[in-house]
């Protein structure tokens, strides 16, 4: 059964469309992370979910009921927010039991449930003291508490982790990884994380300008991203984009670049749908780990290094290529230096075409 | 709407609930023009004791309305009150002394204001009290202000005239209310002691707006403090200092309280403003259509000034 | 170089202390000279050579203002308004200030607009219809009449001052009330009326402190005994008994003292308040 669906859900601010028509199926115990740049209408959705804003047009059915019109405490949710938004003014077993009070449920049991959320997350120990007095992982645990403690039919996260340093957010990010696996609850879980949105996932809703851009397995996101927007969106360093002509030699494929200097890049020997574009002006996109260090004849491509950054476990490389810059994650003990010559190969099955116009994905 | 209510009434049948004013003003918390619905009470409020009025007030200045001549009547009069106006001398003569009455009452109290803030913002040790002590003055009512005063300045037994005699400034002791050339700057004085604490509450909260690494940049670049002052603070506090002196001269043209207390316009008409004269017309005279069109008069004029005043402070901004 | 800074330091640190120092005198000296009369025998007041310090002091012209005039009644009517006020200011202004505070619609920045403007309207062009209009309704010189004419000209300055202390409570705290259960208004009244409790005592302080201290419509809308309040009662007796200086500055004393009380309670919060206010309109 699917928890969640939504059924062209649209919305405007005054004369802002933030989202343009947004078609969603969540299947029971799926974890959907919703990754997008800053204003792309993640948290609205979520709200929209949520029942904290109505949509312009559109339908939410939460199970197989409709929600459009039904209470935010009715439509058996619960939320994280960024800012954790734990009543300053109550303890934290309050705050966690508020949910349950609220809908008027006895205070032994209430008690129980809580106690027992607390323990789960290892904040049992803080229960009387108030959030101000609480570390932002201790806020981060409790506002977890307070979601977990409803036993709702679907969670909601906006940018949990963001307000904690980089080492209580790997942790945390694990902590609701093995929640996710033992309660099974399905999960919209919004980051502009890709790191959270690949390991967190069962599925990746890539967003911009209020749009899907992609929905997919976050494998399938990485290596076959849908269009440019997405490809540049996610990894790091980001995809390299080389503008040129698809061209046949010989057995081979290969780019002609354009730029300053233009060269020849030789695409490797893949799928057949590379026939028949010939001629046809592409992008091509190549992930920095999709190159190897080569020489001579073996090289589909040679540049000039530009610069090197070793970063410990391996080596960033930037080249230029006939007039364009690529970036080239190799081996950790690379011995190269800024203005040699070095080529390159690429591995087969790792390479992406997009349209230079609509930049959607060719092949 | 309704189907949100079904929805809702369905999570409480009991039938006690749902007849709860608190829980019926819940539900109604939910509805689409709640926060409109926040707004009634005060816009009624609002509309039935300013709007209202202030309407009916700029009608009754084209009518006669003379509450000891009934035998008047309360006709329509056009402008009447506009042209007499005109010919009045004492109009001109307020007119003229709300000038020079709010001129130099926001220059005064700018300065002090200015001066305390930039005093209480080094914050040195100790000073916290003076700032709050100095702040007093803005807090308390005009009527005691105005007899404190008036005690102060008093021609017999006054102790600022006891103070410039023993210091040799005065001859003798000075009646200060009762003379029309010192009358008006006395209640100046008055007003400025009254009200230049809340342009020091303003720029100070301005002041600790502006990054000290201006400061630390400026003083790197041998800007002296002088320099400091005119480079920094007073374009980084121009929108403050902007909104104090609107609110101020609006306080100042609309209230004549203090010179009500102090002097009641006299000695002559020595200390007579707009709001007082038109006041007094409504008050004592009970000729309630003059008064409307001097406080119509006075509106416009001090519309007129914000919206110039405004419009000059926004230029110099750009 | 260091010298020289360090000296012009010190010379700005003296000249800093001689500023403030001036300041505080120049504000609290009329205080206490007042406070000094009122202490003091008739007879020492009107003296050939001024009486710095009391050579003796008396509470017979505290007892006198008490007892043979209307003064209790006066302050009593006065405590009545005052109340009144404040509490006709929070029902209807917290709600404006939430709804501004916390909704984003059309018309919003008008309205905001259209409750400041009201305080440009002069009093007195209001004033006079206000006397005609609360006498056609009977509420020309009674207590809830004055409230009810305070509060409106109050509320502009509550609303503003109240909006940015419920500003700084944040949004997501009533979107997790809401999810929790609570109504839009649960979620007022349990989640930031909590929260903006210091805001809420501060405003109010402040309105409250305008409302006693009112001069002018009482003046204009009272005319008994029975709703007339301090300042005006005091104003009047200075005008028809020739009230004697240390009645006078005891009954200014007396008058001030829930000020200065109020004023030292909440004096950090309400500036604060004030200012945000002003600052941002
Ligand atoms: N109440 C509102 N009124 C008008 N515009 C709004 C409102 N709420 C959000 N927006 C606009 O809608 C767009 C999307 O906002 P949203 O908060 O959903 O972005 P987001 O993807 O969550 O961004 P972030 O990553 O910064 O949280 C933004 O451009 C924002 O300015
Ligand atoms: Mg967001």
């Amino acid at each position: 059964m699917s928890t969640l669906t939504l059924n062209g859900v649209r919305k405007s601010f005054g004369a802002m469309d933030v989202l343009q028509s947004i078609d969603l199926q969540l299947e029971d115990g799926e974890f959907l992370v919703l990754l997008g740049p800053s204003g792309c209408g993640k948290s609205t959705l979520l709200n929209i979910v949520a029942g904290l804003e109505t949509p312009t047009s559109g339908d939410i059915f939460i199970g197989d009921k409709r929600v459009n019109d039904v209470h935010p405490k009715n439509r058996n949710i619960a939320m994280v927010f960024q800012s954790y938004a734990l009543y300053p003014t109550m303890p934290v077993e309050r705050n966690i039991g508020f949910g349950l009070e609220m809908r008027g449920v006895e205070a032994d049991t209430r008690k129980r449930a809580v106690d027992g959320a607390a323990r789960m997350l290892q904040v049992d120990h803080l229960l009387d003291r108030k959030p101000g007095q609480l570390s932002g992982g201790q806020r981060q645990r409790v506002a977890m508490g307070r979601a977990i403690v409803r036993e709702p039919e679907l969670f909601l996260f906006d940018e949990p982790l963001s307000n904690l340093d980089a080492k209580l957010r790997a942790e945390m990010r694990t902590e609701i990884k093995r929640l996710h696996n033992r309660l099974g609850t399905t999960v919209v879980y919004v980051t502009h994380d890709q790191i959270e949105a690949m390991t967190l996932g069962t599925r990746i809703a890539v967003m911009k300008g209020g749009v899907i851009q992609q929905l997919a397995d976050p494998m399938t996101t990485y290596e076959k991203p849908a269009n440019m927007f997405v490809a540049g969106f996610i990894g790091s360093p980001s995809m390299n984009f080389v503008n040129g002509t698809l061209a046949r030699d010989g057995d081979h494929v290969v780019l002609q670049t354009e730029g300053r200097e233009p060269t020849t890049i030789r695409l490797p020997r893949v799928a057949a749908n590379l026939d028949g574009l010939d001629g046809r002006q592409v992008v091509l996109g190549v992930r920095p780990e999709s190159f190897s260090a080569a020489t001579g004849d073996t090289a589909d491509l040679v540049g000039t290094i530009d610069v090197v950054e070793p970063t410990g476990p391996d080596t960033l490389v930037v080249l230029a290529v006939g007039g364009q810059t690529i970036t080239a994650r190799l081996g950790p003990k690379l011995t190269v230096s800024t203005g040699e010559t070095l080529g390159l190969t690429i591995h087969p099955d790792s390479i992406s075409l997009f349209d230079p116009k609509s930049g959607g994905r060719i092949g | 709407m309704a189907e949100r209510m079904s929805a809702l009434s369905e999570q409480s049948p009991s039938i006690w609930r749902r007849l709860d004013p608190a829980a019926a003003l819940g539900r109604l918390s939910e509805s689409r023009y709640w926060m409109y619905l926040l707004l009634v009470p005060s816009a009624i409020l609002i509309l039935a004791v300013v709007l209202y009025p202030t309407v009916y007030g700029f009608q009754l200045s084209f009518r006669q309305m003379r509450l000891n001549r009934p035998d008047l009547g309360t006709g329509f009069v056009g402008f009447k009150h506009y042209i007499y106006m005109w010919s009045d001398k004492v109009f001109w003569l307020s007119l003229r002394n709300t000038a020079v009455w709010v001129t130099f009452a926001v220059v005064i109290e700018f300065a002090l204001g200015l001066v305390a803030a930039l005093a209480l913002n080094r914050n040195l040790p100790g000073t916290k009290i003076m700032g709050v002590l100095i702040l007093l003055p803005f807090f308390l009512p005009n009527v005691v202000a105005g007899h404190m005063w008036a005690l102060l300045l008093d021609p017999r037994l006054g102790v600022v005239n006891d103070i410039l005699v023993r210091l040799g400034f005065l001859e003798t002791y000075k009646a200060w209310f009762a003379d029309p050339s010192t009358a008006l700057g006395a209640a100046i004085l008055v007003e400025a002691w009254h009200g230049f604490p809340f342009f020091a509450l303003l720029l100070l909260a301005g002041l600790k707006g502006v990054p000290d690494d201006l400061y630390k940049a400026a003083s790197v670049d041998g800007a002296g403090p002088i320099r400091q002052l005119r480079l920094i603070t007073l374009p980084m506090l121009r929108s403050v200092i902007a909104a104090a002196v609107i609110l101020r001269v609006i306080g100042l043209v609309n209230s004549p309280d203090l010179l009500l207390i102090l002097t009641g316009g006299g000695p002559g008409q020595s200390t007579q403003v707009l709001s007082l004269y038109a006041f007094q017309k409504a008050y004592k005279d009970f000729n309630f259509g003059y008064a409307g069109a001097l406080s119509v008069v006075m509106f416009v004029l001090l519309m007129v000034f914000a919206w110039a005043y405004v419009r000059v402070s926004k230029v110099n901004q750009d | 170089m260091i010298t020289t800074s360090r000296r012009a330091r010190l010379g700005w640190n003296i000249a800093t202390y001689a500023v403030l120092i001036t300041l505080t005198i120049f504000c609290i000296f009329p205080l206490v000279w007042t406070l000094l009369t009122s202490l003091k025998y008739e007879a020492d007041i009107v003296t050939q050579t001024m009486q710095y310090i009391p050579k003796r002091i008396t509470f017979d012209n505290y007892v006198a203002i008490w007892t043979q005039s209307g003064f209790p009644t006066l302050v009593f009517n006065s405590f009545v308004v005052t109340a009144t006020t404040v509490v006709l200011c929070l029902i209807t202004g917290t709600l404006a200030a939430y709804s501004f505070s916390r909704f984003h619609y059309p018309g919003r920045g008008v309205l905001m607009l259209g409750y400041l403007v009201i305080r440009m309207f002069p009093a007195v062009l209001m004033i006079i219809p206000l006397f005609i209009l609360m006498r056609g309704v009977g509420l020309l010189d009674s207590r809830f009449g004055l409230a009810l004419a305070y509060t409106s000209f109050l509320l502009p300055l509550f609303v503003w001052m109240l909006k940015g202390f419920f500003d700084a409570a944040p949004k997501e705290l009533e979107s997790a009330a809401r999810i929790d259960g609570c109504t839009r208004l649960g979620a007022m009244v349990r989640i930031v009326l909590p929260l903006a409790r210091n805001g809420l005592v501060a405003t109010s302080v402040f309105v409250a402190i305008a409302a006693w201290n009112e001069f002018l419509f009482a003046l204009m809308l009272t005319t008994s005994q029975g709703s007339r309040t301090w300042p005006v009662g005091l104003q009047l007796m200075v005008g028809e008994f020739q009230l004697p200086w240390g009645v006078l500055a005891a009954g200014g004393i007396i008058s001030i003292i829930p000020v200065m009380i109020l004023f030292a309670i909440v004096q950090r919060t309400m500036v604060h308040g004030i200012t945000a206010g002003a600052v941002k309109g």
